[in-house]
């Protein structure tokens, strides 16, 4: 009877001192490309990890192709798992997993002060009402590239309308008489970077996807004549190769990097490639922010996209979850990142730092971003995917010249009307 | 009497309990998810609760009948597998008529020739959609420096050209299979009979043909269905290879159906289709089942 | 009898041969090339220069890869061992027991396995989270056995048919069990089809993707496909590390092919009939 109470007493007293300590421990998950931030994803745990001595984080790996993500994360949250607390998400899906009720509310548990200091492009994208769903964590854009050494060798001037690059091209490719090289290659496969392209177009021609009222403004007559443009390079002035229609982004880079081409306009990423030892243009390009058209010197060109960090809805640690996501997006994480990884900050003030004079490349990407474009993911919400579908559709049906550009644009038109029920 | 009850009762029991465990597996993780995709087919909701369910009875599969791309995805799926099998299945006997024989080096060519299907889909799909690319592709750089054309072919930027180069891929890729299956049932085949017949002055084509297709009929049978069946599934060679494109010339109904549910997160709708293709590839089964049975 | 050089026979195999194989040798030289040869117009068809940094590259950097394709192994070899013993039990069953059942659950058996298991994962993820089976070899075992358990009792099933019944009938006469006669004489006398089957579901759960990226997660727990996948960049594919992980990937399939396919075909045919 004694040793049976003394046990008892000694179980109560383990409980008693273990279970709130257990209670402390928490367990993050966390799921992040294992290419897409290099290597400030462990840099930053483990500086998270030694200023939280009881919360541990552990990288999951995910692809960093948002399709093969997506398909994991969209399993995942309509299973209402727990796990991952977490993860990183396209700039597009921020509207769309917020509106589903997938993201924790980040608003009032970050500070207010800090998300001020986000990218307001990005923090409307992941805005839902009036909460803050999602963090942004990098960017890129899409840049114009451009042979240095073969526009100097024709005295060319860099372009920056269109009309420009078309002639530059046409000299360039006359000039050298290469059936082999292109003037213009770009990622004009029916994917979403080909609905960045357009945007990129008709914005550099001050058309935008919505007008003033909010209606639908795809088939404006800036964006017919822009994408006129498209279908011209590929048809008419012939600077740009057939396959272009099937090019991803890392095909037309290829072609560049073989130097095969005068122009590439692509994300940002394509830079490092580019430049490495081994790459027969290296020393060679430069790059520019994206052209727009003559009369338009004030139109935003660059196609932005990028990542940001969201909070599991489900997750058991939501609290611990929202410090880790402040932590990647602190000011100096974010420095750190643009400096020594290479990576644009999701936060404005960081482009402003002293120290950013070390990441010229990240500051001179910065500017471009600047007039920057973003596809309307915040204002279509869940509904965006399709839209973007459907604007993917058309815009391929006119460069295959299935239909005439305004036909294009006047069915892109109304099927997207009728997807947002306008 | 009583003795032959109990030996059926016995025989129903061992049976019983011999498939007990498959049942059960497949129950878990193919009959419950099924019967779920069936439910959110006849109504609107997802499975994670994001709105109450509705019933709503057939709208979906109208609204299906209507959609002209569910239309031309099953276009593209037909004719990828009317295109795909046939040749599969002549290549495929060939290749292990041609590996039955004996010859030198006989295990490094039977190897060689049952591996393009050892490949992971996806991997293989990425391989042939670099050696296709029209700019820096295999195929192109050795048509070009051969001579053979002046201007780059576009093998998965044309709409027919697309689908050509995508039933190159599976008939590479499966004709092993189909010849792994058959040589497997090639093997089975007594020597005795095929020394009857050489008796009998059979020439090779008449052995072939008096033999051992019939022998071969079951093993060619299962082939067929399960090949049938993976055709009109087909997912992973034309998301890697073309994406569907170009411009859905080459989208599967398991393409269309997965833009649906993870694109365009309507588990509906993707449910419906799914059905469908289920229907379609019951349908085709059963077919096969009966006109080959049949010809017994 | 002159023997006539088989000239026919030989100029078809070589033929066979050199289709098969030649994408897995485009892929095996890419991995022997540094990213300026792979990039290279024109293309270069013998690596030069000829380098192994890329499989170093991979060794130092990812040693992860390696356990990965432990994990499919073991995958794949729970996997082969359910289907072929409860396949072919049930195979033996619906195919030699009579029962009345037999013909629709064959069908049923099919039937259910024609859904695509892309549309499937969205339920099945859900029911494992709450059954515990994520992040487990048995749950992704049972889920790949689910996937190949019809494939394999309709192959074992054809294969069972084609063997006479007399044998069987004669042990019958001898009182043995079913359970015995499966073990001692139907397994041994069909075994080039077990062998064939146990060597496609082994393939078929190694390259098994969707359900592979979704059931396992964790980095331990990943399969050498999924694991492959993360290489890609969101824009950028690196065929340097990608085929390289591939080869690396492929020489244990390579190996097992070899070791079974002469299992195949040295089967025992002579004195089947008797």
């Amino acid at each position: 009877m004694k040793n049976g109470r003394y046990c008892v007493a000694m179980l109560a007293t383990v409980i008693a001192v273990c279970g709130p300590i257990k209670a402390f421990a928490q367990d993050l998950v966390m799921s992040i490309g294992s290419r897409g931030y290099g290597g400030m994803v462990e840099r930053n745990i483990e500086s998270f990890q030694a200023a939280n001595p009881d919360i541990t984080v552990e990288w999951n790996k995910v692809s960093d192709v948002p399709g093969d993500s997506r398909k994991l994360y969209v399993t995942g949250l309509t299973a209402k798992s727990p796990t991952p607390d977490v993860f990183a998400i396209d700039v597009i899906w921020a509207g769309e997993f917020a509106q589903r009720g997938w993201l924790y509310p980040l608003s009032g548990v970050i500070d207010d002060a800090q998300i001020t200091a986000y990218n307001p492009s990005f923090l409307s994208a992941a805005t839902v009402g009036d909460k803050v769903y999602a963090a942004p964590l990098y960017l890129d854009g899409t840049h114009l590239f451009y042979r240095k050494d073969l526009l100097e060798k024709y005295g060319l001037a860099v372009p920056m309308t269109w009309e420009e690059l078309i002639a530059a091209s046409k000299t360039v490719m006359e000039g050298e008489g290469n059936p082999q090289l292109y003037g213009f290659v770009s990622m004009w496969a029916k994917i979403e970077g080909l609905f960045m392209n357009w945007l990129s177009f008709t914005g550099g021609n001050g058309a935008s996807f919505f007008d003033v009222n909010g209606n639908v403004a795809v088939n404006s007559a800036e964006a017919i004549a822009a994408t006129q443009a498209m279908v011209d390079i590929l048809h008419k002035h012939k600077i740009a190769p057939d396959s272009i229609l099937t090019m991803r982004p890392d095909d037309a880079r290829t072609l560049f990097q073989q130097g095969r081409a005068v122009f590439l306009m692509v994300q940002d990423f394509v830079h490092a490639p580019l430049s490495a030892a081994d790459s027969p243009v290296a020393g060679k390009f430069d790059f520019t922010r994206n052209p727009y058209f003559e009369g338009h010197a004030d139109a935003h060109s660059t196609a932005l996209g990028g990542w940001l960090l969201a909070v599991n809805a489900n997750s058991e640690n939501k609290e611990a979850a929202a410090k880790l996501v402040a932590h990647f997006t602190s000011f100096d994480n974010q420095l750190a990142a643009a400096i020594d990884e290479n990576r644009a900050p999701g936060r404005t003030d960081v482009y402003s730092a002293p120290q950013m004079v070390d990441a010229s490349l990240i500051r001179d990407f910065g500017t471009n971003y600047a007039v920057g474009v973003v596809r309307p993911s915040a204002a279509t919400g869940s509904l965006y995917p399709r839209v973007s579908e459907a604007m993917q559709i058309e815009i391929t049906n006119a460069l295959h010249r299935e239909k005439t550009v305004e036909q294009a644009l006047n069915d892109a038109a109304a099927a997207v009307k009728s997807i947002l029920g306008q | 009497m009583a003795g032959a009850l109990t030996l059926k009762t016995r025989t129903a029991f061992t049976g019983i309990s011999f498939v007990t465990p498959t049942i059960l597996i497949i129950a878990l993780i193919l009959i419950y998810p099924i019967a779920q995709s069936f439910v959110l087919s006849f109504g609107e909701s997802s499975i994670d609760g994001f709105e109450p369910y509705r019933f709503v009875g057939l709208k979906h599969y109208s609204a299906l009948m209507g959609d002209s791309r569910f239309w031309n995805s099953l276009g593209v799926t037909f004719a990828f597998t009317a295109l795909s099998i046939p040749l599969e299945l002549i290549l495929g006997i060939g290749l292990a008529l041609l590996m039955n024989e004996t010859f030198k080096f006989k295990g490094i060519a039977r190897l060689a020739v049952l591996f393009p299907w050892a490949l992971p889909t996806a991997l293989n799909t990425l391989i042939w959609r670099w050696m296709y690319n029209s700019d820096y592709g295999l195929f192109n750089a050795l048509a070009l420096q051969g001579g053979l054309v002046d201007r780059p072919i576009n093998f998965l930027g044309d709409d027919v050209l697309a689908m050509g180069s995508m039933v190159v891929v599976a008939v590479w890729k499966t004709s092993s299979f189909m010849a792994l299956i058959i040589l497997a049932g090639l093997q089975s085949i007594p020597r005795d009979l095929f020394e009857a017949g050489r008796m009998d002055g059979m020439n090779r084509w008449q052995e072939f043909t008096q033999i051992t297709l019939p022998l071969l009929k079951g093993p060619i049978l299962v082939a067929l269905i399960i090949r049938s069946m993976d055709a009109l599934r087909t997912f992973e060679l034309p998301f890697n290879l073309t994406d569907g494109g170009p411009a859905a010339a080459t989208e599967s109904l398991s393409l269309y159906a997965y833009k649906v549910i993870f694109d365009f997160l309507d588990f509906n709708f993707g449910a419906a289709i799914v059905v469908v293709q289920f229907l379609v590839i019951f349908a085709m089964s059963l077919i096969y089942v009966f006109t080959l049975r049949g010809k017994d | 009898m002159i023997k006539r050089p088989r000239y026919g026979l030989y100029t078809l195999v070589a033929l066979s041969v050199v289709i098969s194989f030649f994408p897995i040798v485009w892929l095996i030289l890419t991995s022997f090339k540094n990213t300026a040869g792979i990039y290279a117009w024109p293309p270069q068809y013998w690596p030069n220069p000829f380098t192994l940094e890329n499989y170093i590259s991979i060794v130092t950097n990812s040693p992860e890869l390696l356990r990965y394709i432990l994990n499919s192994f073991i995958v794949g070899f729970g996997c082969t061992v359910i289907t072929l013993l409860f396949g072919g039990l049930s195979a033996y069953a619906l195919s030699r027991l009579h029962l009345r059942f037999a013909g629709v659950l064959m069908v049923g058996i099919l039937a259910v396995s024609m859904f695509p298991p892309v549309s499937l994962l969205p339920s099945l993820f859900q029911n494992f989270l709450n059954l515990g089976l994520l992040n487990t070899y048995l749950g992704l075992i049972l889920a790949h056995s689910g996937l190949f358990l019809p494939f394999s009792v309709w192959m074992l099933a054809s294969y069972f048919a084609t063997l006479p019944v007399e044998i069987e009938e004669a042990a019958r006469m001898d009182g043995m069990g079913f359970f015995r006669i499966f073990l001692t004489i139907v397994l041994p006398l069909s075994w080039p089809g077990f062998v064939a089957t146990g060597l496609i579901v082994f393939i078929f759960s190694w390259n098994e993707f969707p359900l592979a990226l979704v059931l396992m997660t964790q980095n331990a727990m990943r399969t050498a496909p999924v694991g492959i996948s993360l290489y890609p960049g969101e824009y950028a594919f690196p065929w340097e590390t990608i085929s390289t992980a591939t080869v690396l990937a492929i020489i244990p399939v390579l190996i097992i092919t070899a070791i079974f396919q002469k299992q195949i075909v040295g089967g025992l045919t002579a004195g089947a009939g008797k």
